[in-house]
């Protein structure tokens, strides 16, 4: 392989991780609750504008200053869940899917007052440098990203798979009344689903700004991006967002360098499109099972 | 140890129990019979705190549990097996029983005794371990709904339908583990169709009609009753 096309596929998997990351929390809350997140753009713009604050904030120390993101994160879920998902939960799911579009031209707009509407740019808690091998340069940046990445998809499979409190978690997404039944305490499950929609989506934020522009709009591609991502992987299968975020990102930056840069995204929803068409279920699909 | 008074239940307009008395005694096992309709299922769920009454009163222990969340009663020993099972398709048999453990699992607390307790019960769970909920037959989806509720510990067991659904041999099968597990001394709440299998392991029965109980008694005498036996036993 070519050094450029090693170059090339880096670049491919540092932009596939971040689709992957939002991918994973647009699919965490449709397993535990049925709503497709029509905000997750917007929530990941949410996380790396506030992250530049807190950064500013902090004077460049970057750990108190994403704990504070993640702190903002939450809060941010958990008036989602009390104004939004616990009024709304009664209806039907369409009704909170566009509960949520709402929310997210608010947080938007809230956005757009706050920070105003020039783009702005954003450091690394790496820095600007890079590791060179051979002729290949990678960025610390972009290994920041997939080690990252690499630990959060751990971390969500160990909670949700590996936990008590994951069984919890999938017994309340499968059957909420059966699980009040059990014992389970619904709200609170509830509750940390939207604070890890939450955290999760600010988190790719936070990772995604150092290597693109940020303003208010930022994280909407982001967000739609993230939805191809996992029209192709598979609705409802959390590996499947994972692979859809990867697939995303290699058509976009190897699009971007052997086709045209102005069709990556043609590209990307021309691939989502196919999917649509040929293979609605994804890569995975869903057992339909878990949804008796 | 149950105590069940006056209780009234409406859905809009339409009433579904009028002032329902019952009591169940601590160890004992108890049927509610009753055709289609008749409330059995909704005073259940009001005893669980799925449904709240409009009247009337449930307690546990003496102590009135009315504004106690459902989760809070399966904390005091409350359990509800719902209608139709509702195990947890995609969780695998093991995690549809660990999970019931949530109201009072510490950390680091060891479930081996009780799940030793399912598995003794229901052997045919032991070797489906890591299935998936979904893939069980009717009878074994039964067994993991009963044994899940053995998971939280409960001193008082609500069962809904437990042989609905079920071949006649598996029906019987269910009932001598319940009879079993009567033996252990956890107090039952039986609802039944199937009267005659009911009132074989139950040792009283009320019978429930238009949200009223029209006759209690002994299951020997409810058994030979006339209108018993031509209402619900087809004689």
């Amino acid at each position: 392989m070519s050094a450029q096309v090693l170059q090339l596929a880096i670049n491919a998997l540092a932009a596939g991780c971040i689709y992957a990351v939002v991918a994973l929390s647009v699919e965490i809350a449709y397993e535990s609750t049925g709503v497709v997140n029509f905000a997750a753009g917007q929530l990941v713009t949410a996380g790396a504008l506030i992250g530049l604050s807190a950064v500013a904030y902090t004077k460049f120390n970057f750990l108190p200053a994403y704990l504070l993101v993640i702190v903002g994160m939450s809060m941010i879920g958990i008036v989602f869940l009390i104004c939004v998902y616990l009024p709304l939960r009664r209806q039907s799911v369409l009704t909170i899917v566009i509960g949520t579009v709402g929310v997210g031209i608010f947080i938007q707009n809230v956005m757009l007052l706050t920070w105003g509407p020039l783009p702005k740019s954003v450091r690394s808690p790496m820095g600007s440098g890079a590791i060179k091998f051979g002729d290949v340069s990678v960025s610390l940046h972009v290994l920041y990203v997939i080690g990252v990445t690499a630990l959060l998809i751990i971390g969500m499979y160990l909670l949700l798979y590996r936990s008590s409190l994951g069984r919890q978690f999938r017994a309340t997404a499968q059957d909420p009344e059966a699980a009040t039944l059990m014992g389970i305490r619904v709200k609170q499950l509830y509750a940390l689903n939207w604070i890890l929609v939450c955290v999760l989506s600010g988190i790719a934020g936070l990772l995604f700004a150092p290597m693109w522009l940020v303003d208010v709009t930022s994280g909407d591609n982001i967000g739609l991006k993230a939805f191809a991502a996992i029209m192709i992987g598979g609705f409802g299968s959390v590996p499947g967002a994972i692979l859809g975020g990867i697939i995303v990102g290699a058509i976009e930056i190897f699009g971007a360098f052997y086709v045209s840069s102005a069709f990556k995204d043609a590209l990307v929803f021309a691939l989502m499109f196919l999917f649509l068409l040929v293979r609605p279920q994804g890569i995975f699909g869903e057992r339909a099972a878990d949804r008796a | 140890m149950l105590q069940v008074e006056g209780l009234s239940v409406s859905y809009g307009p339409v009433t579904a129990l009028d002032g329902v008395s019952l009591a169940v005694s601590k160890g004992e096992c108890v049927a509610l019979l009753g055709s289609n309709g008749a409330g059995k299922t909704t005073l259940l769920r009001t005893i669980s705190g799925l449904v709240k009454a409009r009247l009337g009163s449930v307690s546990l222990d003496g102590k009135a549990i009315d504004g106690m969340s459902p989760e809070n009663r399966v904390r005091k020993g409350l359990c509800h097996v719902p209608e139709r099972r509702r195990i947890f398709p995609g969780l695998t048999v093991l995690e549809n029983l660990e999970v019931a453990t949530a109201p009072w699992r510490r950390f680091g607390a060891s479930i081996a005794t009780d799940l030793d307790r399912v598995f003794e019960l229901f052997p045919r769970l032991r070797e489906r371990r890591p299935q998936y909920g979904w893939s069980l037959s009717g009878g074994e989806q039964q067994m993991l709904a009963i044994g899940r509720a053995l998971m939280s510990r409960p001193s008082v067991l609500l069962l809904d339908e437990p042989s609905l659904g079920l071949a006649p041999l598996l029906a019987e099968e269910v009932y001598a583990r319940l009879s079993e597990i009567s033996a252990m001394g956890v107090t039952m709440l039986l609802v039944e169709q199937n009267t005659a299998m009911a009132l074989s392991v139950a040792s009283r029965g009320y019978v429930l009609e238009h949200g009223h109980v029209v006759l209690a008694g002994a299951s020997t005498d409810l058994i030979t009753n006339p209108r018993v036996r031509e209402a619900y036993l087809g004689a």
